[in-house]
This record gives structure tokens, sequence and C-alpha cells, in this order.
């Protein structure tokens, strides 16, 4: 018990901790081109730019001055939200200072670039291995998910086939699909992707979420019970609709 | 090259040890040379349900120890000729087992015997992994209610990733379905999971089922293995279990309530 009352008296706490992070990794230190591209981005894909946090990543300019501020403010105008610098030189670490960002020494080994331009902004990944049966980031998990099992794909949409049973957890960064009951746990768009949602073919979920907002089988109402749904995300709400 | 066969279920008191010591006399009855192994060190009961408690000197951890030798240990059934029984340490825990020990262990014993029977602890530590890392087939005891269908389902998904055959890649450990106390009255009622919920959630093949019956405390109580009560629903249930674990064909009995006769019902008698 007194480890209880300990915690309680403490305002917090640091955790250790390795979240997703958007890269921006700079090829121009104009903010006027950086504009232009950001609103052709920002017309393919509106869902990416809800407020990002991303790094800008200045490893591969070699000025050692940098419009820095000009730069973080096309960023804001356009949903993304600067939170640190990587690379550069002393002034750049010390403008990034300044500005009230973080800096980052530059990475040793070169990043993986998993979207070329063109397509979309450079997003770098958390490591991880690539799990098995992946499709472009996505997986496939044959067989039943058992108590105590966790599946999960970190970058993109997870497909099981077969049930999903009470005690597992399954997670992915796009959808989850379930062909099969989904009696566990489910969470969809754990990088905060709001268009995820999750399937299934039989609804008795302990647990929904989709992008952080979820429902626990309390909440959920009784007559979508053992239904085929799809959950969605509308205005921060979870809404689950019967498919059948 | 003997058999492994773990007996588990997760979950305590679902009737690992009943049906260990009755498949594994069930077994040698049918003429394979058998020797059941218990894995409770510190909770020894599968003597008491072999009826071989006085005639224990050496037990499992003497011998991964080195203080005995396998064939000092190893007890030799009253009733059945081809039965031996590997007994656990009552004084000493779990962590007396070393995974080397084990290994040899079976190993030794694979040279002998046809099929090696090996009685889990409940729980899902060390002395559960340890009774399922080397088996070939699992026969996971499950009673029809939720919390031991989702311990059931729990070591389902540990012998799918905590087994030899696992992790050298090998073809998996074959997973059998036994349900034990099942009391179709009560199943009817809504007392009792329905034998269809428990093979969805499980999704796995049903070795047997076994009725809930007087026949098997009595066994217990008197050291016999319900299997040798051939008369008792019980019993039967084991046998036709252990038909199926041979590969036989048998159709599935008692897991319906006894529809009553014409007679019964005109003079109200008949079981209930």
């Amino acid at each position: 018990m007194s480890l209880n009352v300990d915690r309680a008296s403490m305002a917090f706490s640091f955790k250790g901790g390795m979240l997703p992070m958007t890269v921006m990794e700079l090829t121009s230190a104009d903010p006027e081109r950086i504009r232009e591209q950001l609103a052709g981005k920002l017309s393919q894909a509106p869902a990416f730019f809800q407020h990002t946090p991303v790094v800008l990543s200045v490893e591969k300019l070699d000025e050692p001055h940098l419009a820095l501020e000009r730069i973080c403010a096309v960023c804001r105008a356009h949903k993304l939200l600067p939170v640190a610098v990587r690379g550069g030189s002393d002034p750049v670490k010390q403008s990034a200072w300044a500005l009230g960002l973080g800096w980052f020494p530059p990475q040793e080994i070169k990043p993986r670039v998993l979207e070329s331009v063109g397509n979309e902004a450079p997003v770098e990944r958390v490591a991880d291995e690539a799990p098995p049966a992946a499709i472009k980031g996505g997986r496939i998990h044959r067989g039943t998910v058992r108590s105590g099992q966790q599946v999960s794909a970190p970058e993109g949409d997870l497909v099981v086939v077969g049930s999903v049973n009470a005690g597992a957890e399954v997670l992915a960064a796009g959808s989850v699909h379930v062909y099969g009951a989904l009696r566990g746990r489910a969470l969809a768009g754990i990088h905060g992707d709001h268009d995820a949602g999750i399937f299934c073919r039989e609804l008795h979920a302990e647990l929904l979420s989709v992008a952080g907002n979820y429902k626990r089988l309390e909440d959920i109402d009784p007559q979508l019970l053992g239904r085929s749904v799809e959950v969605q995300l509308s205005d921060d709400q979870l809404t689950i609709v019967s498919l059948t | 090259m003997a058999k492994i066969i773990v007996v588990t279920s997760g979950k305590g008191g679902v009737g690992k040890t009943t049906s260990a010591a009755a498949i594994a006399t069930g077994l040698a009855l049918r003429g394979k040379k058998t020797v059941v192994i218990d894995f409770d060190v510190g909770l020894r009961n599968l003597d008491l349900i072999m009826g071989c408690e006085r005639r224990v000197v050496y037990d499992l951890v003497n011998v991964i120890q080195g203080e005995a030798g396998l064939n000092q240990a190893l007890i030799r059934d009253k009733r059945v000729d081809n039965l031996h029984i590997l007994p656990a340490s009552q004084t000493r825990d779990k962590d007396a087992l070393t995974q080397e020990g084990v290994e040899k262990i079976l190993e030794t014993l694979t040279k002998d015997f046809d099929y090696i029977v090996c009685d889990s602890p409940a729980g899902i530590e060390r002395g559960a992994q340890l009774a399922m890392y080397y088996a070939d087939e699992a026969v996971v005891v499950t009673n029809p209610e939720v919390s031991s269908v989702r311990d059931s389902d729990r070591i389902l998904g540990l012998l799918a990733s905590k087994t030899r055959r696992a992790e050298n890649g090998q073809e998996p450990v074959k997973e059998h379905l036994l349900i034990t106390r099942y009391n179709p009255a009560r199943v009817d009622h809504g007392d009792m999971l329905n034998l269809d919920d428990i093979q969805e959630i499980l999704a796995i093949d049903l070795l047997g089922l076994i009725p809930e019956s007087e026949a098997v405390l009595r066994a217990s109580n008197q050291g016999i293995p319900v299997t040798h009560d051939n008369d008792s629903d019980a019993g039967q249930a084991y046998t036709d279990t252990v038909s199926r674990l041979l590969g036989e064909k048998v159709p599935l009995r008692f897991h319906e309530t006894q529809k009553k006769g014409l007679l019964s019902r005109m003079f109200g008698g008949g079981r209930r």
C-alpha cells in the first residue's frame, strides 16, 4: 500500500518510450519551395495533415544558417507541428532551441525511405522487424488468436483469418479485419490514423479502439453483439454499424 | 520412439490428473507400453489416483538430481502389466526440475515405451512449461465453464509457441480437447457452457467428453483409475477417448440428456 501512497504524492514520473515520428527530410532550405510542395500534398492526403508532429531533418542540407523560423511557420500553416530538428550545424542547433524545439544529433545509419518523394511525405517508422506474411507493411495472421497472445501490424492493416479470443489483443497502424469472432481487444489506428476501422464477422469485443477513441464491451449496444459489424470514427466518436 | 502426450489445462481442479491416469491406464489396457509422469512437484497426486502411494521410494526429482536411477523410481502398476508410474516429489518445488534433466529422462523412456503421458501441474509457470515442452501431442482438459475455457485458450497459445516443436519449427503439437465434468442436464438449463460453444472458442478437435459422474470421485478415493470401472459412464467415456487417441472413429456419447422412455415417463422412474 505504501507504494500507492508514494505514487499519489508524485506529480509525474518519467517514462522511456519509442514513439512513431514522422521525419521531414529537407532537401531544400527554401521556405517557398517547401510551401509549394506541402500545398500539393495537402490536397492529396488531407488526413495526414492533422497537427501531425514532425521532426525536421536537415542532415542533407549543407547550409550553416537556415531560415528555421520561416520553415516552421510554413509547416504550421499546413497543420504540421515541428517538434524537433535533427542534424545541422551549431547555429541551427541554437536557433532550434531558441524556437523551443528539441535537437537531435544526426543519424549515423541512413534512414529507410519507405515512400518515395511524390507519393506522400517521407515517413520514417520505429525500427521493427518485418512481420511474417507482410504485405505493404500489413500482416495476415491465420488461425485463432488466443488468450494472452498479441498480434500487431505496426505499419499497416491487420487481417486475422480466424477468431480473436477473450484475453487476446490485436493491433494495427491501419485497420483491423477479423474473419471470425472478435472476443478480445482490437485497436486500430494505433499511431493516430482516424480513418482506420475495425471489421469483424461476430462482435463480442472486450474493447474496440480507433486512434485512441475506445468503447468497452459494456458501452456497446447489446443489439450489435454477435453481429457482423464495421467500427469507424466519426467526429471523434466510435460508431458501430451492422453489416448485415 | 514413444509418443509424448501432455495432459494440461492451465486451470486447476478440472481433472488433469484423473484424465492422465485414466488415459494412461486405457492405453496400457490396449496393449501399449505406457509410462505416466507426475510433473506436479510439491503437490504430488498422481500416485494417489493410481493407488501406488505406498510404493513410492524415489521420484522424478531424485532421478533428475542423480540420486536414483530411472528404473529405481519407476513404479510398476499392480493392475495393468504395461503401465508404469514416475511419481513427483512432495517435498521439493518446481525449481528442482531442470530442462536438461527432463529431456534426459524422456530420452531414456522413449526407447522403452510406446506412450509417455505427462501430467502437468496447473498454471503456466515452470512446471507446466516443462511438462509440455517436449510433447508431441497435448490433451487440453476443459470444464464447461468460462474461466476454464479461457485458461485452456491460454495454454493452447503456449503450446503453439513454448514447446520444442514450436521452437524448432517442426510440425506443431497435435492439440486435442477433452471436456470433463459435462452435465447435459445443467447445460440444457444454461448453467454450463455447451459443447458447441466450447469447441467454437477453442477451435480444436474434440478428443472426448467425460460426463460429470460419481464414479470419478469414487475412483480417485479408491486409487483405481476410472477406466477400470467399465460399468460407469465416465469409465466408458475414457475408454472411447483412448480409442480416439489411437486413431479410431468412435461416436460421441453422454453429451445429451437421456430421453426418458415411455415406461419410465409413466412410472416416473429411470435415471435423472
